[in-house]
């Protein structure tokens, strides 16, 4: 199984988190007197940063070093008053068992929802100045309204952002460690996109590698857009798969700042990934469709339609998986982005081409499409090259719709046309003898060859620069 | 025409006169008639594809006005056209232009006319009506049923069968003469056989074979299963197997390779569930179907057509598993 590299390469100890000495410091100090036997004034902590700086981190690095037990609730659990009351209530009065001290700590407080986690952040407040356990909450935005009484209750801890520079070092580091080729200044393109958010960064270049084998700025400033400072991707396809009630997996969609098709290319390609049962995986992908046709509806001026779309692709997705358990797959980037740009140019061809012989052969481009095209791709892609040379100049067709046509033999039928037009001034007929012989020989091939590829390209070749 | 020019031979061996045209015979004397009398109603044109009707009407205009008929006549496709309204403004643009000498109307061509909404034929009514004094219109369908009786009482009707086995064979015989290309006798038969009487499919068969070596049954067989994309039938037996995954990586390979576009993938789809080669029940095949027409409607709507053929693959992949365990 695979390890997501966040976690793979998240620090083991204090002194792998970097850039945050003065927040160590201020923890280390806290927890100390926690450990001496010493409570501290302020039972509590709240680490704030932006997201992907080490707050978490650290956390675990922390238990780790010190033999901690950790009892740990996040965005995806539970977090209402009673949920909160049987975890964190009783876990802060907990004798310590074989001397280990239990550390509570409870991720985003920011992102209890007032409508969600109803009466979760006056729990809290209940339980703080009597807990015997330390607690260390962290949050983004510490200055929500809604978390006023709680910063009166706790240290806060300020975590800086990464600097560009150690960002880059750690890219550079993994890709080391990973052996993966990766450009210095693609590194940089991620670094400064994920604006100072290093789980981000990682996350982009991992997902990069893993799509592409390798990391160079062609191909991260194609696909890397722009991350999203709150949620991003990942956290929304996580989000999503592991939510425990419809709003979380909702709340996870209409966090995103993704646009709607965006994330649906997502669930398009990953929910393969993570779902095995093919009955799992129809009710996913089928929900995914209609959230994709609601979103057609709302799109053309229907905007309360929007809400159903985000239904059908979060809790749409959630509650499809009935019959199996989450693949342990790792999330991969859309092969539909990666393609689109290239689909783009054959069907503007497509569209080019049948424009040209709807015309000339009056009938509709629909019938040139579905119909007549494939008879032209095995004339110029199989056939007589001449013929399929003199075909090609008769409608003009410009040279991207040739290639399309064409496929292999685009520079061998390129060939066949210069001939065809210095033929036509010298010796015309004499050329043309010649190549009749041929004709009959090539024929021969191109049967034997038959279906499996074009005829043989060198061999043509050698002989057309014979008969010049 | 020069030794260095090649056409596809569609386009090469229309017949550019009515008496040109070989069959429909009760046809073209009808039409003939127009042509001496120099005058006309509105025409509507049924029949299967490839059985003549863009052809005759072109022919009828090029009777009436001669070579250069083309400036007298427009030529609309109701497939292409992006609704009635970019019909009405080339109509009445097209009204406006020039009119023949001696003959007191033009000719619009709408051709696939079956495939208007009946809103838009409504509409279309009221523009025969309303530039009748300088048009006469030829509707050319497939599905005369689907054309409103509004339009039917206003044309003089003309029904254009299947052509014959020995219309077709003759016909492409004449062309393989012409051409002076190797053929076996044979072959033409099963020529005729694939194309079901459509002259159009028949000739692109004739010419796409020729261009490969002498024309034999075998090679006739095979152009036609390659301008088929083969990937179409592995990526529904795939799925049909319980490989969502691989079907996928499939679809997208094929997409890729002919530049397809969603509705084109569907319309393939739609062959191969409908045609022999994939062996699956019957009854499947219609369930297939009905799901398929589903998915369709939705990418015709505007909706994300790769989101919608991978639902249709699951689905398969489901199907499959739960027939096949």
């Amino acid at each position: 199984m695979k390890i997501p590299w966040i976690i793979k390469y998240r620090p083991k100890k204090v002194d792998d988190v970097i850039n945050q000495e003065e927040a160590k410091s201020q923890i280390l100090t806290w927890l100390h007197s926690w450990l001496e036997g010493r409570r501290p004034e302020k039972k509590a902590l709240l680490l704030y940063g932006p997201p992907g700086v080490g707050k978490t981190s650290l956390v675990e690095a922390i238990v780790k070093e010190y033999d901690l037990e950790l009892l740990e609730l996040n965005a995806s659990d539970y977090r209402r008053t009673q949920d909160i009351r049987k975890t964190v209530a009783i876990a802060s009065q907990k004798r310590p068992l074989f001397k280990r001290m239990t550390l509570i700590l409870m991720d985003e407080v920011d992102g209890l929802s007032p409508r969600g986690d109803i009466g979760g952040i006056d729990e809290l407040i209940k339980i703080i100045p009597n807990t015997i356990n330390p607690i260390i909450l962290t949050a983004n935005d510490p200055w929500k309204d809604q978390l006023r009484p709680l910063r009166e209750l706790v240290s806060m801890v300020e975590f800086k952002s990464l600097t560009l520079n150690q960002t880059i070092s750690v890219l550079q580091n993994i890709c080391n460690k990973e052996k993966i080729e990766c450009e210095r200044e693609a590194l940089k393109f991620i670094a400064e996109r994920s604006m100072g958010d290093l789980r981000g960064a990682i996350n982009d270049l991992e997902s990069v590698a893993e799509g592409y084998g390798k990391v160079t700025y062609n191909i991260v400033s194609l696909v890397i857009k722009g991350r999203d400072k709150s949620i991003d991707l990942w956290r929304t396809l996580n989000g999503v798969f592991y939510a425990k009630e419809a709003w979380q997996a909702k709340r996870s969609v209409t966090n995103s700042e993704e646009d709607y098709e965006t994330l649906m290319a997502w669930f398009n390609d990953n929910v393969p990934l993570k779902y095995g049962d093919y009955e799992d995986l129809f009710r996913a992908l089928d929900s995914l469709s209609r959230a994709s046709l609601f979103l057609r509806r709302a799109k053309s001026g229907n905007w309360d339609m929007l809400s159903y779309v985000f239904d059908l692709i979060g809790p749409g997705i959630t509650f499809s998986r009935k019959n199996g358990e989450l693949l342990k797959n790792r999330f991969s980037y859309p092969e539909r982005i990666k393609i689109m740009a290239q689909l783009k140019g054959l069907r503007e061809s497509r569209d080019r081409i049948a424009g040209i012989l709807a015309k000339r052969l009056h009938t509709s481009q629909r019938f040139v499409k579905s119909d007549l095209m494939q008879y032209i791709i095995v004339m110029l892609r199989y056939g007589n090259i001449e013929k399929a040379a003199m075909l090609s100049r008769a409608y003009g067709f410009n040279e991207d719709d040739l290639k399309y046509l064409t496929g292999n033999r685009y520079k061998d039928i390129q060939k066949e046309i210069e001939l065809l037009k210095e033929g036509r001034s010298v010796e015309e007929k004499e050329v043309s003898k010649v190549r009749s012989v041929e004709e009959k020989e090539k024929r021969h091939v191109s049967l034997e060859t038959f279906g499996a590829k074009p005829t043989n390209k060198e061999e043509s070749k050698k002989k057309y620069r014979k008969s010049k | 025409m020069s030794s260095v020019t090649e056409l596809l031979w569609t386009e090469k061996y229309r017949p550019r006169s009515l008496k040109d045209i070989i069959n429909q015979q009760d046809i073209t004397a009808r039409l003939m008639k127009f042509v001496n009398e120099k005058n006309m109603p509105h025409l509507l044109f049924a029949g299967p594809p490839g059985t003549g009707k863009t052809t005759a009407a072109h022919a009828l205009a090029h009777d009436l006005y001669g070579d250069a008929y083309q400036q007298f006549m427009l030529e609309l496709n109701a497939s292409d056209e992006r609704g009635i309204d970019t019909i009405r403004e080339k109509v009445k643009e097209f009204a406006r232009s020039k009119t023949p000498p001696d003959i007191p109307f033009k000719i619009i061509l709408l051709d696939e006319a079956d495939n208007m909404t009946s809103d838009a034929q409504q509409a279309l009514r009221r523009l025969m009506e309303l530039y009748s004094a300088s048009t006469r219109f030829i509707l050319a369908a497939n599905y005369p049923s689907k054309i409103i009786d509004a339009i039917q009482s206003r044309c003089a009707f003309f029904r254009f069968t299947s052509l014959k086995k020995e219309d077709v064979v003759n016909r492409l015989k004449y062309i393989a003469d012409k051409e002076k290309i190797d053929y076996e006798e044979e072959a033409l038969d099963i020529i005729f056989e694939i194309s079901e009487g459509d002259m159009r499919k028949a000739i692109n068969v004739l010419q796409a074979s020729a261009y490969l070596g002498k024309v034999s049954s075998d090679l006739v067989f095979k152009v036609v299963g390659m301008a088929r994309p083969k990937d179409v039938r592995d990526m529904i037996e795939t799925a049909l197997k319980g490989n969502f995954i691989e079907a996928r990586e499939l679809l997208r390979k094929v997409m890729i390779e002919y530049g397809l576009s969603g509705e084109d993938v569907v319309r393939q789809i739609h062959r191969e569930i409908m045609g022999s080669d994939i062996k699956i029940s019957e009854e499947l095949r219609v369930l297939i179907a009905d799901y398929l027409g589903e998915v369709h409607f939705r990418i015709a709507e505007g909706s994300d057509e790769d989101i919608q053929l991978s639902a249709f693959l699951a689905w398969l992949s489901m199907m499959g598993k739960k027939l096949g365990a």
